[in-house]
């Protein structure tokens, strides 16, 4: 135990539960918890590793709400590492920490695209991995991954159950390609109207 | 310290907060003549290879000849490797960990190997773990032999390419003799590795070996004095230690900025701590720095590995325990025992109990560690790659403005984003 870990033990770490022994997991809650990352960094955790998110929506333990956000902060003396959770409800704005760390920025776009958790007061709060026109969060757990359809923006939508009897010939199928001559194009199935997904 | 019982804390103004560093004597619209119509020109730059590292889109607002800002649009290569592991089984999920770095493909399968060892606990024998480190490194040296070649190619030599890319095939030719594959094999298990190397495998390592430094040695001679190389990345590109902090930059573009963070040595995972290695340093964290950086660790990279293979002793390739590792192929014929635990293993896979854990390595362009979280499945509940060309690359709108196009394309060969990487 370096005498970085025990300063910041003695200075806050006693209010927060600890997880985890082996890399030090702390609970925090959403609005202490800037502060406490503040006085990691204070305290020589000067490295920001990683942002992530969880969505414990189908986690077989009771969780406190729906969504944690990991912070993993790095000592890059030592390799001395804490984790910091922050366990957060659907639709409520988590502070963001870029003015802490810059590197945060990223991180935390990546939280909002794939989780689509919102950090208030992020300097440029946009999509950056997934299309721009795909209207959903792919890594929650609600999200399903293939046999649904799939809901782009500008009414293009991949429908795979319809794609798959398209190949194997059954059906029209997405392209109306049957294997052999294209097909009236009346066959084709029609495609649902875009619905914003608010109204979803 | 800051006053931790108040929510509104009062965080100091950084000084590394990147300002558009284009001198006034040097910009067009500060001090330029009335008469003359200027504007700031948006160019576009990709979204194919503009330095042959993966499909990056760079938008650049340039004043004049000089660059004033710069965007990176990312997102081109992501598949959701993520999402996929979720729903596929610990075992399965090797196959997919090496796809998303695929220069480094050894360096993902052991950062994918570790968490879950920890989870399950298993014991991982010393061969295996000899193995791992070998061909982790071996991996290491190609992959800066295509950040060598791409690298200068970006600059505008032609030659080093050639060079580099002969060592890369010898490379390359060993892992397909390991694994059947060159880039993405898929080899190493849950405690342990597949199966054992196959014959002639040491000697191959040791050719390869022998004339290695020799060959550092000629590539150094290639761009190291060049007083062209030296014109376009000296001074180009300067990352300080408190911006690279800032920026949560890792791994070697880290180390050439003067910071001795390599979690080999720091905290050593895999039995690093038996080597006898030296983490190479820059100065100035300028381009050049982190050329030399990653040449030097090639050298260091072929030491470790000539170590691991001198310890290299026959024994167990896989953990013992049939309720992790398969049974060998001859004991299906004969015990009923094996037959069970082979389909259990195959159909179902194995269930770690409930938990998270990470654990940091050091990828050969930096920290890279998979957050595992086990709800007691045979899939993992969630599993997060920390990328470390994800985060390196935020450092390009920072360091790669203020200076001609050319230095931004010195600057993106310099960081060695591997967009695979990047986009997951």
């Amino acid at each position: 135990m370096s005498s970085l870990t025990t300063a910041l033990e003695k200075a806050k770490l006693r209010e927060y539960p600890i997880l985890e022994e082996k890399i030090k997991t702390v609970i925090a809650g959403l609005d202490t918890f800037k502060a406490f990352l503040f006085e990691c960094k204070m305290a020589g955790f000067s490295l920001c590793a990683d942002v992530m998110g969880v969505d414990y929506l189908e986690y077989t333990e009771f969780m406190p709400e729906r969504f944690a956000i990991i912070y993993n902060l790095l000592n890059p003396k030592n390799g001395e590492r804490i984790l910091v959770k922050v366990f957060v409800k659907d639709d409520e704005p988590v502070p963001t920490i870029t003015d802490i760390w810059r590197t945060a920025e990223f991180h935390e776009r990546e939280v909002f695209d794939l989780f689509g958790l919102e950090f208030s007061d992020h300097p440029d709060l946009r999509k950056i991995l997934t299309p721009e026109d795909l209207d959903a969060h792919p890594l929650r757990k609600d999200f399903p991954l293939g046999e649904t359809p799939t809901l782009f923006r500008e009414g293009r939508f991949l429908d795979p159950a319809a794609f798959r009897a398209g190949l194997a010939g059954k059906d029209a199928g997405l392209s109306g390609w049957r294997g052999g001559s294209r097909i009236d194009s009346s066959l084709v199935p029609q495609l649902p109207t875009a619905v914003p997904s608010k109204e979803r | 310290m800051a006053k931790v019982k108040d929510k509104q804390i009062e965080i100091p103004k950084l000084e590394t907060r990147a300002e558009v560093v284009i001198p006034q004597e040097r910009s067009q619209l500060a001090g330029g003549s009335g008469l003359l119509h200027t504007e700031i020109m948006r160019l576009n730059v990709g979204p194919q290879h503009p330095s042959t590292h993966g499909v990056l889109r760079v938008v650049v607002d340039m004043e004049g000849e000089y660059v004033k800002r710069v965007e990176p649009h990312i997102g081109y290569l992501h598949t959701g490797f993520e999402k996929t592991m979720e729903n596929r089984t610990y075992a399965q999920n090797f196959t997919f960990a090496p796809r998303m770095d695929y220069l480094h493909g050894f360096g993902y399968e052991l950062a994918y190997a570790l968490p879950v060892e920890q989870l399950v606990g298993a014991e991982v024998p010393d061969r295996a773990r000899e193995i791992r480190v070998l061909l982790t490194e071996l991996n290491r040296i190609s992959s800066h032999l295509v950040f060598l070649g791409t690298g200068l190619l970006d600059l505008g030599a032609l030659t080093p390419f050639f060079y580099t890319f002969v060592e890369r095939e010898a490379i390359l030719d060993i892992f397909e003799a390991i694994g059947g594959q060159r880039l993405h094999q898929g080899y190493f298990r849950v405690g342990g590795v597949a199966k054992d190397t196959p014959d002639g495998f040491e000697g191959m390592v040791k050719a390869f070996l022998d004339g290695f430094d020799a060959k550092v040695d000629t590539y150094e001679k290639l761009f190291k004095t060049n007083p062209l190389f030296l014109e376009r990345t000296q001074n180009v590109g300067i990352m300080s230690e408190a911006v690279a902090l800032d920026l949560g930059i890792t791994g070697p573009n880290l180390r050439a900025s003067g910071v001795a963070l390599d979690h080999r040595k720091t905290t050593p995972y895999s039995g690093y701590e038996q080597y006898d290695f030296d983490i190479p340093l820059g100065t100035h964290g300028d381009s050049f720095d982190r050329f030399v950086v990653r040449v030097q660790e090639m050298r260091e990279s072929a030491k470790i590995c000539r170590q691991a293979l001198a310890n290299l002793k026959p024994g167990h390739i896989q953990d013992p325990n049939r309720k992790i590792s398969l049974p060998p192929r001859e004991e299906l014929e004969t015990s009923m025992e094996a037959v069970i635990h082979h389909f259990k293993l195959v159909t179902e896979g194995y269930h770690p109990p409930k938990g998270e854990a990470y654990v940091p390595t050091e990828s050969a362009r930096g920290e890279l560690g998979a957050y595992v979280i086990s709800d007691g499945g045979s899939m993992p509940y969630r599993i997060h790659f920390r990328s470390p060309s994800f985060v390196n690359l935020q450092a390009l709108p920072v360091i790669g403005i203020g200076g001609l196009f050319a230095d931004l394309i010195t600057v993106i060969a310099s960081l060695d984003p591997v967009m695979g990487d990047v986009d997951r």
